[in-house]
């Protein structure tokens, strides 16, 4: 079984690439795909807390490029889906400790035997990035409707066409539907106008991701949430099935007074 | 397994005594355990290893060398006789004392005893050959005994550990912990566990 490696990464920092790895590692498992989360952000990783994996780390990716432990070792499963697992990143070291080459092989030798492999890359554009997409098949670029966002997802395509990474697609987070209607929020159109490449999905903002994340508990789980439904569209879109996006409306007064009496 | 040898810090690295009428077989096994629990643990340090008191032949150092050799990354071994009684080198004989809050990221590694004023943030790890004790709340990774010393302690104000080890044993903290009340405790291993109690 030779899997594909997917990185997600941004150039931006705090646009959510590593909430989006961890809900679209956890819905492509939903799916019975076997799934390996690599977080490329050592130093500073973040993923294993996202994913309430913290507290089961023992030996890291640094330990795995040095021959102190073998790669089953530093797997860590899942709470929820057998399938998953996290390779987690050293806290204790810095971007140096790996090179891309060492990454790209690592990486090779996970893909064996798994359906997919995501890397969850660290912003900039440094070793961490390089680190990050060496040894990728595709590229999901995470942006927000901000121009800052939009600017560095442009200069990260470029990065990643110069590295041989072809066709990257974009998925759009934290839309406020009530703000774009009101032109103070960038549109979709205008975004995938300026990127010109093909939009994997779009995210609308939720707050249900700050309280999800604090828990450690993917909001891909969550059936009611809209953000969940949307990386749940999205890991479908990554398998290849062909969905319509997501249509966002704001709350008519009508559903809005709906929930209020509890209705829907 | 303690009974057999004992550590002493050095300038350069760790002394090994053993105890006077041990048998080779005895003495061999011992060893050959702690090599395998150590690991990394004595990395860029030198390890004598003292054999005074004790009779070996010809074949049993050649056994004994082979053992030693699964120290990973010591810096060199020797073969030493001195009296242990001595007064060695006092710097790593030492506790190593850090008056300040370790961050996530940070790593403190010594190979006696580590006390903390302050608290270890999630992230941070301390790693010590002996007890570990913290005046302040323990957040993050602590690993007592990481030389393979079971008889090692943890103690804090607030044991809330992501994960506490001592030698080769491995806990957490249950997921429904009391996260702010100060409330001291000692984590040690009793009847090959680790066990938590209240000081």
């Amino acid at each position: 079984m030779a899997g594909k490696t997917i990185v997600v990464t941004s150039g931006k920092g705090g646009v959510g690439k590593t909430t989006s790895t961890a809900n679209i590692g956890t819905a492509l498992a939903m799916h019975d795909k076997k799934v390996c989360l690599i977080d490329a952000d050592i130093g500073l990783r973040n993923l294993d807390v996202v994913m309430g994996l913290e507290n089961r780390i023992v030996y890291d990716i640094v330990d795995v490029v040095e021959n102190n432990c073998r790669m089953e070792q530093a797997m860590i499963r899942d709470k929820r889906y057998d399938g998953l697992f996290l390779l987690p990143a050293a806290q204790t070291r810095d971007k140096t400790s790996v090179t891309p080459y060492q990454m790209k092989e690592l990486i090779e030798k996970l893909k064996e035997d798994m359906d997919y492999v995501i890397v969850d890359s660290p912003a900039g554009i440094e070793q961490g990035f390089k680190n990050a997409i060496s040894g990728a098949d595709r590229a999901v670029i995470i942006t927000t409707p901000e121009v800052s966002a939009v600017r560095d997802a442009d200069r990260i395509i470029g990065l990643l066409e110069a590295e041989g990474i072809h066709k990257p697609e974009v998925v759009i987070n934290r839309i406020r539907v009530d703000m774009v209607e009101k032109g103070d929020m960038m549109g979709i159109e205008d975004m995938i106008e300026i990127l010109a490449i093909e939009l994997l999905g779009i995210v609308p903002e939720d707050e249900g991701i700050v309280v999800s994340t604090n828990r450690g508990e993917p909001i891909a789980l969550n059936d009611k949430s809209k953000a969940g439904q949307a990386y749940r569209n999205i890991a479908r879109r990554i398998m290849g099935e062909d969905l319509p996006i997501m249509k966002l409306e704001k709350e008519g007064f009508l559903s809005r007074f709906k929930k209020l009496v509890g209705l829907s | 397994m303690s009974s057999v040898f004992s550590f002493q810090a050095v300038t350069d690295g760790v002394l090994m005594n053993f105890r006077a009428g041990v048998s080779f077989e005895q003495f061999k096994s011992s060893v050959k355990l702690h090599a395998e629990e150590a690991g990394d643990f004595f990395k860029g340090v030198c390890l004598y290893i003292n054999l005074t008191g004790v009779k070996i032949t010809f074949s049993e150092m050649q056994q004994l060398m082979n053992i030693v050799q699964k120290y990973n990354k010591v810096r060199e071994i020797y073969f030493t006789a001195q009296q242990s009684t001595q007064k060695v080198d006092s710097e790593g004989d030492k506790a190593l004392i850090i008056s300040r809050t370790l961050r996530s990221g940070q790593m403190i590694k010594h190979s006696k005893s580590i006390v903390i004023i302050g608290d270890v943030n999630p992230g941070a790890e301390v790693i010590a050959g002996e007890d570990i004790i913290v005046f302040g709340r323990i957040k993050g990774v602590v690993h007592a005994g990481a030389g393979g010393s079971r008889e090692a302690k943890v103690a804090a104000l607030k044991l809330n550990p992501t994960q506490l080890r001592i030698a080769s044993f491995i806990a957490r903290s249950p997921d429904d912990a009391e996260k702010n009340k100060l409330e001291p405790e000692k984590a040690y291993i009793k009847d090959g566990v680790i066990t938590v109690e209240k000081l």
